[in-house]
């Protein structure tokens, strides 16, 4: 038996009671007072940290660092888990945070060695990283364009959900007490399937929107917007600062966070994040896959409740199934908690795909 | 045509699945006394001590009964009349069926010992059994496991973990005779004891000591009381077959229904499959495969065949798997046969709980393994024994069968032991 996994279902703050819509309005609250107004300034400004964006850089890193001590209580029992979690560590306090900041210091706007389009749609954004050195021009185009791609289909989407990334980083760690209140139902794999390539869809149009305005130059002067208000400039701007609402702050933010302890980590990453939707693409024609070893499975659901993606990992293991999910961060839970060593991780070529068509229910009849 | 499947565990419903595979307009009828929903009986553990929760163990989502068209009535059969193919339900409802599927599964054994009717003795086998042990422990203290096998060391570890002070009183003088060696089955024992568990080796219960109808304690061999508010019975369990009485079925020696290979019992259009059944074994014997993997195997062959199919359930190499407090196990071919002349390969990596046992004929051919510890892939341990592969030549293959988590210390045999006969 997983030890920290003990009652899971029992505590009140883990299994959608009163403690955790309390938790969850906190953070609900908590968001909307950071992102929408400056009452944390003042506390900012005492604790020298500048902004309050540097404070909830602070806090935010803070919390993958204990949440990561957590996450290792009850599952540093494996290497593999070990590894990660020093890994989301590693890049969230030095390379999402420390950097950033030393380059502030150094008078040089703080750029993010560990994030990519279009997650950062700032890096795609002309009037934005222009005012970057020619280098880091350059490795924002080519990671997302080719780096994310290449990872992916050697090593599944891994490297970078449940290795690198900041959001998947606070899910890990952060939200582990949570992991298991994630939708496993046919349903909500249908709103995923719809919702994740929408905000997709809708990054590349205003990324494309903005470049084709800022191509056309209408684009903004030294920083501020032209004040040419041609219907393309007018819509670009629009378009961009919607985006920048709904995306950035409602759905990656609020909502994202504020809904962990009601249903699971990942809200954001499986529902929305655009790069998870890109992700999930080169996945599916990439290495990894989780490995099933036939007929051994007890259908005991482990996997598939602890499961923060909401995959039914046990439809697969039950019929004896090895599989890719687009959806799949290979953060390797189902793995390690099942008590019959039935799945395993692997980056191999040699995968046989699945039948098209067929829903891991159907799979067995 | 209307196929009606008593049982709705895995063999039932495996069954049921692939009937309706086979044939998508039949009407299939499933009775059970004990859930409205399949559940997983591997997982009670889980949903006790809250790891998971009770609709967690459900392996379909709850529309998979109406999806895949199965009527599902929750009774009891009480009478089989085989000539008029229809069965008498407890409700005092009849059903008629075409073709018939016995899944009934198995029940507790619970022995002759004076008091099992105190309350507070009680299984871990049923739905009902885990809403028993979940209401008693709540306020219980002190409880004893009686019966050292599989679900004896599962009950320990959740009312350890339940904060309950546990006695586990052991026949034998390790843990798990049936599947382990001695050295493994001590240091299991002294895994639990470590757990806290007070483990009781060569110990039986002579009597359960009760007052006003209620367990107070136990008394067990050289006359020591144990004080106790549970008594949990594990020493096995038995075919479920007594409501067949005067139907015609025909009973093996051990209370389970005769099939033969393609799983059909000796009436016609009536066949059984999983824990109540009887089946050959490699050696020959007659007698029930009360496992979780052979429930399934055989539903799914009797769903077949019942749809019309000729297929024949074939015990193949036998594997099973398991997990001992923190220890996995992982186990195939003859481990504990006592096979004639059979040599056993043993080694424990340092003080760790990992250990490798493989047992070879005086020909060198290896015939099972005992794994604890890491995992290991089943699949390619079993085609090694069907390849009637050497010692020698597994021992130097043995890391293409490990199944480890990524990054785990690679599994290295020690340059002493290799290449020992």
């Amino acid at each position: 038996m997983q030890a920290g996994l003990l009652r899971s279902f029992q505590n009140s703050s883990q299994s959608r009671g009163m403690t955790a819509w309390f938790i969850s309005a906190m953070l609900f609250a908590f968001y909307i007072l950071m992102y929408f107004t400056s009452v944390f300034d003042p506390l900012a400004t005492a604790l020298g940290l500048g902004s309050r964006w540097n404070l909830y850089g602070t806090l935010y890193t803070l919390a993958i660092i204990v949440g990561g001590i957590y996450f290792l209580k009850r599952h540093g029992n494996s290497r593999y888990h070990q590894l990660r979690t020093y890994s989301l560590i590693f890049f969230q306090s030095v390379m999402a945070f420390s950097i950033p900041m030393v380059m502030e210091i150094f008078d040089t706007k703080g750029f993010v060695f560990s994030i990519f389009w279009p997650l950062k749609m700032d890096y795609f954004y002309p009037q934005n990283i222009f005012e970057y050195p020619v280098l880091l021009i350059v490795y924002a185009f080519l990671s997302a364009l080719i780096g994310v791609p290449i990872m992916t289909i050697l090593f599944g989407k891994r490297w970078y959900c449940s290795w690198m990334c900041g959001c998947g980083g606070l899910a890990e760690t952060a939200g582990e007490p949570f992991r298991h209140l994630s939708n496993k139902s046919r349903k909500a794999w249908r709103f995923e399937k719809v919702s994740i390539y929408s905000v997709l869809v809708l990054a590349i149009i205003t990324t494309v929107l903005v470049l084709v305005n800022w191509s056309l130059g209408t684009h903004a002067v030294s920083g501020e917007w032209s004040t040419e208000h041609s219907t393309l400039n007018l819509v670009s701007s629009k378009v961009q600062g919607a985006y920048q609402f709904i995306v950035a702050a409602m759905l990656s933010g609020v909502l994202g966070v504020g809904l962990y302890p009601l249903m699971g980590s990942r809200v954001w990453c499986r529902f929305f994040c655009p790069l998870a939707a890109i992700l999930g693409i080169f996945q599916k024609f990439g290495r990894f896959r989780i490995t099933v070893k036939d007929d051994m499975c007890i259908s005991c659901g482990n996997c598939s409740t602890y499961c923060e993606m909401g995959i039914d990992v046990r439809a697969y293991a039950q019929a004896n199934q090895s599989f890719k999910r687009a959806a799949c961060v290979g953060c390797g839970i189902c793995a390690h908690v099942c008590p019959r060593g039935v799945l395993r991780l692997e980056n191999k070529w040699d995968f046989k795909t699945e039948p098209a068509g067929l829903t891991p229910q159907s799979i067995d009849f | 045509m209307h196929y009606v499947i008593i049982g709705n565990g895995i063999a039932g419903i495996t069954a049921a699945n692939k009937l309706r595979g086979r044939d998508s307009s039949a009407q299939i009828s499933i009775i059970s006394y004990e859930h409205d929903h399949f559940f997983s009986r591997t997982a009670l553990m889980y949903a006790f001590c809250g790891q998971l929760s009770e609709r967690c163990i459900e392996p379909y989502e709850r529309d998979h009964y109406d999806s895949m068209k199965f009527e599902r009535m929750r009774d009891k059969v009480v009478r089989l009349d085989a000539d008029a193919k229809k069965l008498s339900l407890e409700s005092g409802n009849e059903i008629n069926y075409d073709r018939l599927l016995i899944a009934s599964g198995s029940l507790p054994l619970m022995f002759g010992w004076p008091g099992v009717e105190f309350e507070g003795v009680g299984n871990f086998v049923t739905w009902q059994d885990l809403k028993w042990l979940k209401e008693k422990s709540e306020s219980a203290k002190r409880a004893v496991i009686v019966g050292g096998g599989l679900i004896g060391i599962e009950v320990a570890e959740i009312l350890l973990k339940a904060g309950i002070k546990v006695t586990f009183l052991i026949r034998e003088d390790f843990f798990w005779p049936v599947a382990l060696d001695k050295t493994e089955g001590l240091m299991i024992v002294e895994q639990m004891r470590h757990h806290g568990c007070d483990v009781r080796l060569s110990t039986e219960m002579k009597q359960i000591l009760g007052a006003d109808g209620k367990v107070v304690g136990v008394e067990i061999t050289g006359g020591e009381k144990i004080d106790t508010d549970i008594v949990v019975i594990s020493i096995g369990v038995t075919p479920q077959t007594a409501f067949l009485k005067d139907s015609g079925i025909e009973y093996g020696e051990r209370g389970g229904i005769v099939v033969n290979d393609y799983l059909e019992t000796n009436i016609k259009d009536i066949f059984a499959a999983g824990d109540c059944t009887e089946v050959v074994w490699f050696n020959g014997v007659r007698r029930p495969e009360q496992l979780w993997y052979t429930g399934r195997d055989q539903g799914e062959i009797a769903g077949l065949n019942m749809a019309g199919d000729k297929h024949e359930y074939r015990r193949s190499t036998f594997y099973n798997s398991a997990k001992l407090f923190d220890t996995e196990y992982t186990t195939a071919g003859l481990v504990n046969f006592r096979l004639e002349g059979e040599h056993n390969w043993y080694m424990r990596e340092g003080k760790t709980d990992r250990t490798v046992r493989i047992v070879y004929l005086p020909d060198q051919t290896v015939a099972g393994f005992n794994m604890l510890g890491r995992r290991w892939d089943h699949r390619v341990l079993v085609k090694w024994i069907e390849e009637k592969r050497k010692l020698d030549w597994v021992l130097e293959h043995l890391n293409e069968a490990n199944y480890d988590e990524e990054f785990m210390p690679p599994f290295e045999i020690p340059k002493e032991l290799s290449g020992v006969k």
